[in-house]
């Protein structure tokens, strides 16, 4: 049967930490900004850990919320894109196409939950920041639209190694970047087509929601509520 | 009409093309330089990245897609005046015509720039061109994007025909009145012309068929420019008055634009005789029309926002109303609508003078009002988190002068080589005295057996 | 080509002369108008009226409606990309690009057919005189029989004019 990916996001069990940024930073080759670039709002960060502050001193609560490219089903980021450079796999991941981006930023600016990145300038890693590159993953040039893929190169590489050891695909076996840096074991990943994985369960959990479920995306990240 | 008249007529409306002063030239090395600045600039963006622009995350479009959606709604002003008047037989068109359609086809053809301007990778724009490729992938039918270019390229064919077919009379009597190598050039262009009743009968026919085909087209097109925002759920994009909206707000705008250029060409080609504050006056009643046609539909669009409450569009509203783009919006909504009205309505104010202030408001206005459709939803979009300012910077600021020089050079030109009144139609109308009083008119209707 | 015409500064003069043509029996095909400008008050100016130019573009937007619907259909179908969760091929999108292929079909129609019917460009010469863009109208009647051509030229010049020109 064909796989069909999601993710769950336990808010409880998140921290804020970032390392799943971090992770992802690392795994994906994103390019660095810099201190004045991000001040322009060109940083690129796939995930991304919101923090929203409520209340005033000294009550104030924080809650991180970390947000991630959906996946959508019904993407609104697709059906926009003149070249073809976002469609949708038959596994359910929305893929982004760089070679065939030709930088219309149109689907970063249907993306209600701006998700998607644009490369404002050709990437620029100074020595020895180089050498973690990861061969895996292309490198973006100037004017070409990137986001979160899911690690794909990750899902690809566990589908070929399961399918050379001659067997089924576990849960848990792949783990993108940021699932598996987590500290906390907030983020899941898993085969949402697979009823006895852990994503799945975690999908009809009564704490389940979705981001921005009125817009009708479809989203394929199960966000758990917190408890308290 | 009489010979003399026909040869008054005749050498008025050539002059401008005989006769230059030293104030032509200086005017087109001076645009000519802007304009060479605003390429330069775009050869900057085009190495360095769109990095020495203002867009960021989340407002990736910002002030291209504003130029592109102005320009392309300053391109219907030829599709009304010269289309839509001529279908309804408003006489008063004929000395306009010609000015209306060259400002329609420049405005197109500076407006299909931008998409190529704003692109992350510009020199892949053909991919947006439906060719067979080696690996047979096709556009994407479905986006707005591709829909624009089917759309523009269209209008643009349909304006540019609609420009030049008429022009072969012109081009033949160019032929025959001018010397020298530009008598050649106008006679590879008059096609041979001999103004036989079949040709004038095939002539008036094509151009009944393309007034009737092109006002469609440039509803649709501005339609489908509005499409660009709509498909999306952006708050205060997703609206479905959009299309509508757009293109009024498009006959708005290139009504104004062509009351400048027609009060412009005025001064300086003394037209005095052919072009009267009646025409003037006309076209500012329409103007006043299309203000409060803008005013209606803008107050429809806020008043739902309002009342709807949605979160996420109410905080895009409360930004234009009250919040960062405050003051753009009410600049906005002084030049379009506050400011023109009594210009406009007051018989007395609705002088060359009144609709000129008015129509240079009105383009400030428009400008702006692109602007405000873009860049605020963009900059407050769903998740607050994801919010930014945005600021321009030199490069787009430079571009856009530039495209504004580029029209008036493009003009210059246009008006140096062609006679920018119709001659052939101005003929047909029998206006080569002042435009009289009803009562008038009548008088003379059996001296001049002039067509209705 | 051959042609023997005359010059009038005003279009009664000229219907006046269209008339004493015919009288003097030469056929309509062989009279020709030339003018700076259409005077369609004028009888001379009604014939020709009857043109297949509207049925043309017609045409023009019926292939450019097949046309349409064969690009999307075709290039949708080529590479069957799933966007936004909708159909690979659905009428809303589509419809858009089938009518501006529609327009565009009639508008190159008309003016293709426009330039074939008015024999533009013109590549053998025909009978003009600059005169025309002056404002007068130039009533011809092209390839005269030799023997005609003495009686032609009082006709023409019994309109008001009194100078008849030849073309050889």
């Amino acid at each position: 049967m064909t796989h069909r990916w999601g993710m769950a996001v336990d808010l409880d069990r998140c921290t804020g930490c970032e390392a799943c940024v971090t992770a992802c930073r690392t795994e994906n080759n994103i390019r660095i900004a810099g201190p004045e670039q991000s001040a322009r709002g060109r940083a690129i960060a796939w995930i991304r850990v919101e923090r929203y502050y409520e209340g005033d001193f000294p009550d104030v609560r924080v809650k991180f919320r970390p947000v991630m490219c959906q996946q959508c089903d019904a993407a609104p980021c697709e059906p926009v894109c003149p070249t073809y450079a976002s469609h949708h796999t038959d596994e359910g991941l929305n893929a982004q196409v760089y070679n065939r981006c030709i930088g219309t930023r149109y689907c970063a600016n249907a993306c209600p939950y701006s998700v998607r990145f644009f490369n404002f300038g050709n990437p620029v890693w100074d020595r020895p920041l180089e050498l973690p590159l990861n061969p895996d993953v292309s490198v973006r040039e100037v004017g070409v639209v990137e986001k979160c893929t899911f690690c794909v190169q990750r899902i690809n590489a566990g589908k070929e190694q399961a399918k050379a050891e001659n067997r089924e695909l576990q849960d848990g076996e792949i783990k993108p970047a940021c699932v598996q840096s987590c500290p906390a074991s907030a983020l899941v990943f898993g085969d949402l087509n697979d009823a006895e994985s852990e994503v799945s369960r975690l999908s009809r959990s009564s704490r389940g929601t979705k981001l921005l479920e009125d817009l009708g995306t479809l989203p394929k990240v199960t966000y758990l509520q917190r408890q308290f | 009409m009489d010979l003399a008249t026909e040869r008054k007529i005749n050498e008025d409306l050539l002059r401008p093309l005989r006769q230059t002063s030293v104030w032509f030239f200086l005017l087109i090395a001076g645009l000519g330089i802007i304009v060479l600045a605003g390429v330069g600039s775009w050869m900057y963006q085009v190495w360095n990245g769109l990095a020495v622009a203002g867009i960021r995350w989340p407002v990736f479009w910002a002030f291209y897609i504003t130029n592109f959606v102005f320009w392309i709604g300053i391109s219907h002003a030829g599709t009304l005046i010269s289309a839509i008047l001529r279908l309804v037989n408003a006489t008063w068109r004929r000395p306009v015509t010609r000015c209306a359609e060259v400002i329609t086809v420049f405005a197109l053809m500076i407006g299909a720039m931008f998409p190529i301007i704003h692109l992350g990778r510009p020199w892949l724009f053909f991919w947006l061109i439906p060719y067979p490729s080696e690996r047979q992938i096709w556009p994407n039918l479905r986006s707005p994007l591709a829909w624009d270019f089917f759309a523009i390229s269209t209008y643009l064919t349909g304006s540019t025909l609609f420009l030049l077919l008429p022009l072969i009379p012109d081009f033949a009597l160019l032929r025959d009145q001018m010397r020298g190598w530009r008598k050649r050039i106008y006679a590879v262009l008059a096609l041979g012309w001999q103004g036989t009743t079949k040709q004038w009968h095939r002539l008036e026919a094509a151009m009944q068929i393309m007034a009737i085909a092109i006002v469609p087209v440039a509803v649709s097109v501005h339609t489908i420019v509005s499409f660009d925002f709509s498909m999306s759920s952006v708050p205060m994009w997703h609206s479905t008055v959009f299309g509508p909206y757009f293109v009024a707000g498009a006959i708005f705008s290139g009504i104004a634009a062509l009351i400048l250029a027609m009060a412009v060409l005025r001064k300086a080609l003394h037209l005095e005789e052919y072009l009267h504050p009646v025409h003037f006056q006309n076209l500012g009643k329409l103007l006043l029309m299309m203000s409060l046609l803008w005013g209606y539909f803008t107050f429809a669009e806020r008043l739902t926002t309002w009342y709807g409450n949605n979160s996420a569009e109410m905080a895009v509203f409360w930004e234009t109303q009250t919040g960062a783009y405050a003051p753009l919006f009410w600049t906005m909504v002084f030049c379009n609508f506050v400011i023109p009205f009594p210009l406009l309505a007051i018989r007395r104010l609705r002088t060359i003078t009144g609709t000129v202030i008015a129509s240079s408001l009105i383009v400030v206005g428009m400008w702006l009002e692109r602007f405000l459709i873009i860049v605020p939803s963009l900059a407050t979009k769903h998740l607050p988190y994801a919010w930014g300012a945005y600021r321009p910077q030199p490069v787009e600021i430079m571009i856009t002068v530039a495209t504004f020089a580029a029209m008036v050079l493009l003009y210059a030109l246009f008006a140096k080589a062609v006679p920018i009144i119709s001659i052939w139609e101005l003929k047909v109308g029998g206006h080569a005295q002042p435009v009289l009083t009803p009562e008038e008119q009548e008088e003379q209707r059996e001296l001049w057996k002039a067509r209705p | 080509m051959k042609a023997i015409y005359g010059l009038y500064s005003d279009p009664d003069s000229a219907q006046h002369a269209v008339e004493s043509l015919r009288r003097a029996g030469v056929a309509d095909d062989s009279i020709s108008v030339l003018a700076s400008q259409p005077y369609e008050e004028y009888e001379f100016s009604h014939r020709y009226k009857q043109t297949w130019l509207f049925w043309i573009a017609a045409g023009g937007g019926a292939l450019g409606l097949w046309l349409g619907l064969g690009l999307a259909y075709l290039t949708e179908t080529r590479w069957p990309l799933v966007t936004g969760g909708m159909p690979i091929f659905a009428w809303w999108p589509n419809i858009i690009i089938m009518f501006e292929l529609t327009m565009l079909g009639a508008i190159i129609a008309t003016v293709v057919s426009l330039l074939v019917m008015t024999e533009l460009p013109t590549i053998c010469s025909k009978v003009y005189d600059p005169e025309v863009s002056q404002g007068k109208i130039l009533v011809a009647v092209e390839n005269p029989a030799d023997g005609e051509i003495s009686t032609l030229e009082r006709t023409l010049k019994g309109s008001g004019i009194t100078e008849v020109k030849r073309v050889t």
